[in-house]
């Protein structure tokens, strides 16, 4: 097992590679309907966001209640470039991506003046700037949406059905959660971090504090752009402003908090359950934010550093056992 | 010279927090900075390191370079490393992290390669990884290594934040009450450490301290601010028979006759 584990550190690529072909079975074995595709798309979809979010709110500690409006800027790239150019996820993921790296960089700067309450305020102005700018934009389909936007075709074959759809979601998943992990997990991630802990004292230590916060709010649009250009293809291919709006930012948070802040598998864990648990409350619709509110408050003040953290505390306990084992022998 | 300040001041609103402080420090040297509370020693930190921008007609040189008003950021990646009263530890990170964010500006690897995760950069945080523990065992926390800095006693948050300056191999490190809190037994170690560190990283320090006998006998020159500006500047020795310094900071023993004056009063 520890030769194991040594190997996955030393070529990170692997692992990756394994869950690939995991993740390749699951849906032959496990899955009896196509809704149940549809599911695991949305959640991936939801790992990409949360992983994303996890970046700039979870290791570099800017509270951005605004990114929400990113993914639909993701959202929105790929539907205009579908419904005006007829271009194929091939083409309107990278550009969506960069679009929202951009879009980035307009929320990042509020962060180098405001903290805490005040940045969330700003980036929750932002975000819903940006859902009304669509919804009343005549270019962007206004209250209409967008609708029937293609699924990408490869090999000949068109990924048109949720259980095929499912086949492109998740390998962009995976190349998602493989990006941030090799962010986080180098020198940037721990200055992340420090300018998360103090940003006076990181500055200190030579670390670009600005560069910094800057650079965790492009990437994380970024990530939230890949996942917004996944979603607008998604089948049926229809996306709406309603999508985009307070709710969905506080389910994504939901996910990041419950997951664990700055946990590196914070967000994953917290996308998977949150997703699910959305889905399953469809029926209570006129409580649902009364749920992720609830969710959002009960893990702060219970379990401040989420279901990540019980899982570390579990793991460091065990090892302080094993060695005080030793120890008495 | 290392550090070099000319007319070097601060104001905040009518009061001149430093005023015209001309410094100089050459190379490995300890300098002690002392004085009452409120004279402007961690101000004169600040200033240096970039905190705060120093008043029109300051200049601060750092190695050759002009540094006056540069940011925090720069100065430190030029090789001053400092640390701070209140400590500022990153309380949420572990004890390796704390010391792993301090090499920052030394790790060999571009952004680019640690996005893409090349296999070069795991190898290269290895080493970096074990030349911190080596580091940390230096202070003597090397035990500690995957705690989280806020589980560690006061005694053992100022070793690593000591661990934490000089994890970036700087030119110079400014100490910032090292040995407030301590117990006398640690101070002792505090001191034993510091004097290592000098020989073994060829370091030059400026160490701000209320306990004096840090200052006399770790420091080779002394500094004494009051009202910030300077007084008095010397050897221990010197310093410790220095009228101004004595009536400023030190404190002078009262004859009898002072004594039934002051307690009639």
């Amino acid at each position: 097992m520890e030769k194991f584990k040594e190997i996955i550190r030393q070529y990170p690529f692997l692992g990756f590679i394994i869950a690939f072909f995991i993740l390749m079975a699951i849906p032959s074995i496990f899955f009896t309907d196509l809704y149940q595709s549809h599911l695991s798309s949305l959640i991936f979809i939801n790992i990409i966001v949360a992983a994303g979010l996890n970046i700039v709110k979870g290791y570099c500690g800017q509270v951005t209640v605004g990114h929400v409006g990113l993914y639909a800027v993701g959202s929105y790239t790929a539907g205009c470039m579908f419904m005006y150019l007829g271009a194929s996820l091939w083409i309107t993921l990278p550009i969506a991506i960069l679009v929202t790296g951009l879009f980035g960089v307009a929320f990042a700067i509020p962060s180098f003046r405001l903290e805490g309450p005040y940045l969330a305020l700003a980036t929750l102005g932002g975000g819903e700037a940006i859902r009304l700018f669509i919804e009343n934009g005549e270019f962007f389909g206004s209250t209409y949406g967008i609708s029937s936007i293609s699924q990408p075709e490869l090999f000949g074959i068109t990924f048109d059905t949720p259980d095929k759809y499912y086949y492109i979601s998740m390998p962009i998943m995976l190349i998602a959660i493989y990006f941030s992990f090799s962010v986080l997990r180098s020198s940037i991630g721990r200055a992340f971090m420090a300018v998360r802990e103090d940003p006076i004292s990181a500055a200190a230590s030579g670390i670009n504090v600005k560069k910094h916060k800057m650079l965790a709010f492009i990437l994380s649009a970024m990530f939230a752009g890949a996942a917004g250009a996944v979603y607008a293809h998604l089948p049926p291919g229809y996306i709406h402003p309603n999508n985009y709006t307070v709710i969905e930012m506080v389910t994504f948070l939901a996910m990041v908090v419950f997951g664990g802040l700055g946990h590196i598998w914070g967000g994953i864990i917290g996308a998977v359950i949150i997703t699910i648990v959305y889905d399953l409350t469809r029926p209570l619709y006129e409580y649902q934010l009364f749920i992720f509110g609830l969710t959002i408050v009960l893990t702060i003040l219970f379990m401040p550093k989420g279901i990540g953290g019980f899982i570390d505390k579990y793991f460091i306990d065990r090892r302080f056992k094993k060695k005080q084992g030793v120890a008495s022998k | 010279m290392l550090l070099k300040t000319k007319k070097l001041m601060k104001a905040f609103g009518g009061l001149k927090a430093i005023n015209k402080v001309d410094f100089e420090l050459p190379k490995n040297e300890i300098r002690g900075i002392i004085g009452p509370n409120g004279s402007g020693k961690s101000t004169f930190f600040n200033l240096v390191s970039g905190v705060y921008d120093a008043d029109l007609g300051s200049y601060i040189e750092f190695d050759g370079h002009d540094i006056t008003n540069e940011p925090p950021h720069k100065v430190g990646e030029l090789g001053l490393a400092r640390t701070f009263q209140l400590l500022r530890l990153y309380q949420d990170m572990s004890v390796i992290n704390n010391v792993m964010s301090g090499y920052h500006t030394l790790v060999p690897y571009k952004f680019i390669d640690a996005v893409v995760g090349r296999k070069k950069i795991w190898d290269q945080e290895k080493v970096i990884k074990e030349e911190m523990m080596e580091l940390l065992s230096f202070v003597g926390l090397a035990d500690y290594a995957e705690m989280n800095a806020s589980e560690l006693s006061g005694g053992q948050r100022r070793l690593l934040v000591l661990a934490r300056a000089i994890a970036g191999k700087p030119k110079l490190l400014m100490l910032d009450e090292p040995a407030a809190g301590l117990s006398p037994v640690n101070v002792d170690n505090l001191m034993k450490i510091l004097m290592r560190l000098k020989e073994k990283y060829g370091l030059t320090l400026i160490i701000i301290e209320h306990i004096l006998k840090v200052v006399m006998d770790t420091c080779s020159k002394v500094t004494v601010l009051d009202h910030g500006e300077k007084i008095a500047e010397g050897t221990p020795s010197q310093i410790k028979d220095d009228n101004a310094v004595i009536e400023a900071y030190l404190g002078k023993k009262m004859d009898d006759e002072e004594m039934r004056k002051a307690l009639a009063v």
